[in-house]
Formats: structure tokens, sequence, C-alpha cells
């Protein structure tokens, strides 16, 4: 029983000779719980927790346990800078893509712009086409089963010539016509010399004769279906029509 | 059908002095030179006898009023049965009997005689078989054609047709059909444009312009009952065409192209090789080629000389001279079917009226007189007479004349009429 006065200091003595003699921990155990602390400083942050939740700040052995104090900051830091930086560049890319909107906005107003500008002008062109086609292409007339150019139209084919060139792209249809009074087939053929006057008067007043069709229809498209004088006369016609 | 007949005997008298410097001598058709024919009621059984004597009788006898052969006799007619000497005596030369039945399956027969008075012998027999489908109207045609054959060597032409343009709107104009007597009109073309110019084959081919495209067209069939193509221009632009005309061998197509210069010439192309060959000379106007009936010559219009004038040449474009002499305006030669004559119009004092050549004669007789503008004159089959468009009515329509100018038929009553062209039916 004596020895038990013994051995209850022994094992006290052993006791405590074990833990104050617990091996240091070597520098990869270190490292491998600081990345640990650090691993759940980050996700601290993320949970939303404040940086002085440190659990390793309040613990116990707070003093024994220093790098883990440091890993849970710096994974906290960590959490906090990276999310300062997403954010900053969040913001920039919105800015960015803000300033890209309104670029293309104004690119495309300019664009815009541009194109009713363009079609303005097309459509005044095309008024200004139309107006000088109408002014220009005014009908011509002829005597019974004649077809010289009158004198008296000879204006009128300088129009038609000066519409042309100020025109380069236009093309025209020169049709011939007659009055009633006459066979239909001879008609026909009496058509075709009126349209080819009038042709070879362009052509003397310069206008290249390749922009030009001819074609008669005799008198089988009368304007005016009367069988006297005032009606032949206005049968008696060469028109030009845009092609 | 509605059919309006008006026979004009125009005053030939009171024209002469106006027309002395175009006329020679008014052609006249003597009626005693017609063989007087008389006929007895039908017989008929088996089908109703008031539509026979409406589509039968009736068409039969104006047939024959037209036949220009045959005068009809209407006055002082014996009873049916009276012997063959009362009618004689009442001037009859031939007595025509005809006796309707109706067969078990409803088929119709007509059995015709006719009887030379004189002779008291018959002269014409026939019996005509139609089936349910076939008027009443066309027994009657063909029995006249069948009577004017027996009487003068050639069938008659009362189950003719005719073939012409007819304007639907302003612009569009298509080509219809027919019969002689104005009744069964059908529409040829349908293509809502401005078509023109018809012509027939012998065969029934039909060619005509049409401008459907934009600019002229030769379009046609190339074979019977074929569909309608285009002949010509088949590529690129063919400038002004027109009036094309058959050949008679139904092989080529003589027509105009008009060139940039004014000048329009008559071409002939060669259906088989598509070939179009250039006849005149490039010398004005040269139009309205009609040949004669042996595909040989060409008539046409020219303006070479001045004013338009009817022109003859051979079908290779030479020996060319004029055929006209006379007047200002001559123009639409139409070749009789004989080859013997050219009718034609000629205008005077703003008158257009029709006229014949006699090749023979070296002359040129008037047909109408001056009453209105008579135009586009051809030839009906047996060459007897003339269709032809007037506006004696208002809007052009078409009429027929004999040669004499006397017997002028309106043919319908359908206005703006133009290019008529006569063939036969069967």
């Amino acid at each position: 029983m004596r020895y038990g006065i013994y051995l209850v200091p022994a094992a006290i003595v052993l006791t405590l000779g074990s833990l104050a003699c617990k091996p240091p921990k070597t520098a990869e155990e270190i490292k491998a719980e600081t990345q640990a602390a650090f691993n759940e400083g980050l996700q601290a942050f993320k949970d939303g927790k404040a940086r002085e939740t440190n659990p390793y700040a309040t613990a116990k052995d707070a003093k024994a346990i220093p790098h883990k104090i440091q890993g849970w900051n710096d994974g906290w830091d960590k959490g906090a800078a990276d999310k300062a930086a997403a954010d900053k560049a969040a913001a920039d890319q919105a800015a960015a893509d803000r300033a890209a909107a309104e670029a293309k906005a104004a690119a495309d107003a300019k664009a815009a712009a541009e194109e009713a500008a363009r079609k303005a002008a097309e459509a005044e062109k095309a008024a200004a086409f139309r107006k000088a086609a109408d002014a220009a292409l005014v009908s011509i007339h002829f005597d019974y089963d004649k077809s010289e150019i009158k004198e008296k139209d000879r204006a009128i084919l300088q129009g038609i010539s000066d519409f042309m060139k100020a025109f380069p792209a236009a093309k025209l249809e020169i049709e011939g016509h007659c009055d009633e009074r006459g066979t239909n087939e001879y008609n026909l053929a009496l058509g075709n010399k009126r349209a080819a006057a009038a042709l070879a008067y362009l052509k003397t007043l310069g206008v290249d004769e390749a922009r030009f069709t001819t074609i008669s229809y005799g008198k089988e498209k009368p304007l005016c279906t009367e069988a006297k004088e005032a009606c032949w006369s206005q049968n008696r016609r060469g028109e030009f029509k845009l092609k | 059908m509605s059919r309006f007949l008006i026979r004009t005997f125009l005053c030939a008298l009171a024209v002469p002095g106006l027309f002395a410097q175009q006329t020679e001598v008014v052609l006249s058709a003597t009626s005693s030179a017609k063989l007087v024919l008389a006929m007895t009621s039908p017989k008929v059984t088996g089908l109703d006898e008031a539509k026979v004597g409406t589509e039968f009788t009736a068409v039969l006898k104006r047939d024959l009023d037209e036949t220009g052969v045959i005068a009809m006799l209407q006055e002082g007619l014996p009873a049916d049965a009276a012997p063959v000497k009362a009618w004689k005596e009442a001037g009859a030369q031939w007595l025509l009997s005809t006796r309707f039945s109706r067969a078990a399956n409803g088929d119709l027969q007509l059995e015709a005689s006719a009887l030379d008075t004189a002779a008291e012998k018959g002269v014409f027999t026939r019996t005509y078989n139609a089936n349910r489908i076939v008027p009443l109207r066309h027994l009657a045609h063909y029995l006249a054609d069948d009577l004017v054959g027996r009487l003068t060597g050639e069938k008659g032409v009362a189950s003719s047709r005719i073939v012409f343009v007819r304007q639907l709107s302003p612009g569009v104009k298509e080509i219809f059909q027919v019969d002689r007597d104005g009744a069964g009109l059908v529409q040829l073309t349908r293509h809502g444009s401005l078509t023109l110019s018809p012509t027939v084959a012998p065969d029934g081919r039909l060619a005509y312009v049409t401008y459907k495209g934009g600019a002229p067209e030769i379009w046609g069939q190339r074979r019977k009952d074929g569909p309608h193509e285009k002949f010509y221009p088949l590529t690129g632009a063919g400038g002004m065409v027109s009036t094309p005309v058959w050949s008679p061998d139904g092989k080529r197509l003589a027509f105009v192209q008009g060139d940039r210069r004014g000048n329009s010439d008559i071409m002939v192309l060669d259906l088989l090789t598509g070939r179009a060959r250039r006849l005149t000379d490039g010398n004005g106007i040269s139009t309205e080629p009609s040949w004669n009936p042996q595909g040989t010559q060409i008539a046409f219009t020219s303006d070479r000389e001045g004013g338009p004038q009817v022109f003859l040449m051979q079908d290779d474009g030479s020996n060319l001279r004029r055929l006209t002499g006379e007047g200002l305006y001559n123009a639409s030669p139409a070749w009789s079917p004989n080859g013997a004559m050219v009718a034609y119009v000629s205008r005077f004092e703003g008158k257009f009226d029709l006229f014949v050549y006699k090749l023979g004669e070296g002359k040129a007789y008037q047909i109408t007189t001056g009453v209105s503008t008579s135009e586009s004159p051809a030839w009906s089959p047996d060459e007897r007479r003339l269709v032809f468009t007037s506006n004696r009515f208002g809007s052009s329509q078409l009429f027929t004349t004999d040669l004499s100018g006397r017997q002028i038929v309106r043919l319908t009553e359908l206005s703006a009429c133009q290019s008529p062209r006569w063939l036969r039916g069967r």
C-alpha cells in the first residue's frame, strides 16, 4: 500500500512530463494548419462573418497557435481583397459596356442620319428625275401618212436630248402611233417609221442611240376614237416612255 | 344566237361619177346566171318541226342565197305535193326535198335529194348522219355546200369560218373565230395583250402577232391543234415584227420586220429550219404580204414610190413590179384563192373602198362604193365573196360582199373587229 504514495505523484509527474515533453510540430504541420486556417478565414469572409470572429484569436491556446490566427486573418483578408477586386472589375466592365453602348448608339444615330440624308438625297434626285422626265417627255405629232419631224416639235426633241444628257442612266422607248385611217398593218410600219424619225433626230442631237428602243403600235392604241381631224391629229404621235 | 343580217342593195348608179378616176367598170351580178331552186317543206319524223324550220330550213335558205350561184324561189310556190311540172312553171329549175328521221339511239338522219324540173330526173342525192351534238344549222351548211358543189364543181363555203381580231378593252385585243353565218363565236387567244394579224394555214394552224412580252412577237402553232408558241424572234429583240402570213403549203411564214431606220421589209421564215430571209431591200415601207396560191409570188404594199401602192414580186424578191396605178393610197392586197385577182383597198376623198384587180385584164374594179370606210379584204375560199371591216354602222364590224358590191351582209353585231381571214370549215 505504501507504494501507492509514490505511485500517484509518479503518475502525475509522468503525465505532466509527458505533456511537457510533447514533441514540437513540424514545419509542414504548421504550414498545413496555416493553410487550413486560411481556407477557414476565406470561407468565413464568403459567409459574411466579421474579421473579429476569428475563432483562433479567442481560443484557449491562442498563444500557441499564432500561425492559425494569422492564417485565418490572411484568408479573410484575401477574401475581402478578392471581392474588392471583383467588384472593381465588374464596375470597370459595366463602365466599359456603358461607354461602348453609348459609342454604338452614337454611331448608329450617325449612320441612320447619313442613311436618311442619302435617302432624302436619292428621293430628291428621283423627284428631280421624275420632274425632269415629266417636263421633257412630251409627245410629238405628225402629218397624215408622214413621218417627218415637224418644225414645232424640234424644241420638244431638244428638251428630250437635254434630259438624256442630264440623266445619263435614263433609257427611253420611243412609241410610234397613227390615226385610224389606213390599214392596220401599213400603220404598224408607219408607226415604226415615225419612231425611227424621232430616234434619228435625237441621234443628231448627240444622244447615244443605244439608249433608245423603238416600238410601233400603229393605230392599235388611239388616245381618241372619234372620226374627225381634231382626234386624228392627237393620235398621229410619237410618245417617249422611260424604260 | 344573235344574228343580224342586212342585205344592202347599194345605189351603184349614184357613185361612179365620184369614182370615175379609179373605176373602170362595176362588176355586175346578173341574177339570170343563178340557178333557181325551190324547196318543199322538210318531212320530219321524231323531232320538233318548228325547230327544223328555224334551225335548218331558214339557215339553208340564207346559205343558198349567199352562194351567189343559187337563187331561192320565194314566191308563188306550189303546194308541197304539187307535181314537178307545177314547180317548173313556178320558175324552179331544181326542186329540193328533205326528210328528217331519228334513229333509235337518238342520232339524226337527213336525206336530201334534188330534181331537175325540166328533165324531171334526180340531180342530187345525199344522206347526212349526225349525232346529238351536231347542230341542225351545220347540216344546213353541209347540204348548201354540197348543192353548190354539184352545181359548180366546187364545194360551197356555207360551213366556212372567219378568224378575226377583236378589241376587248383599250390595249387588249384577242383573236376570235366565228362561223360564216355569224354563229358559234369562239375566242382563240387569251394573251391579255395586244394580239394582231391572225393567219390560218390550210390545215388550220394559227399564227399571229402578240405584244404580250412588251415588244411584238410572232406566235403560232407548229402542228395542228398544237399549243401556241413563239416563232420569231426566237432569241433577243426583234424590233418591229408584224403581219405573218402562211404560205399556201403552210411551211413558211411571210412576215414584216421593221428596222430602226424606219424601213419595213418583207421576210420569209422557214418553219422547219427557223431561218428568216429578207426579200425586200430596206427601201421605205414594205408590208402586208399576200401569197399567190402557188406560193411563188407575193403581193405587198410599199411606199417606195411615195404613198402606199401595191407591188408584186417573186418569192425570192426578184421581178418586182407595181400593180396599182391610180389613186394615192392603195394597200392591203389579198391574192384570190385561184390566183387571178388581187383585192385591195384604195382611198379616195378620205374614204377607203374595196377594189379587185383582175390580173388577166390588167384592170381594177371597184367593189364597195364610198358609203363609209371599208378595209382589210379577205377572200372567201370559193372566191365568190370578200369579208371586210367597215364602220358603216359605227365601230368597225365584219361584213361580207359579193363581187358586185350589191349584196353586202353584216356578219356579226360585234364591235371593234379587224383583220378578218376566211377559211374552209371542213
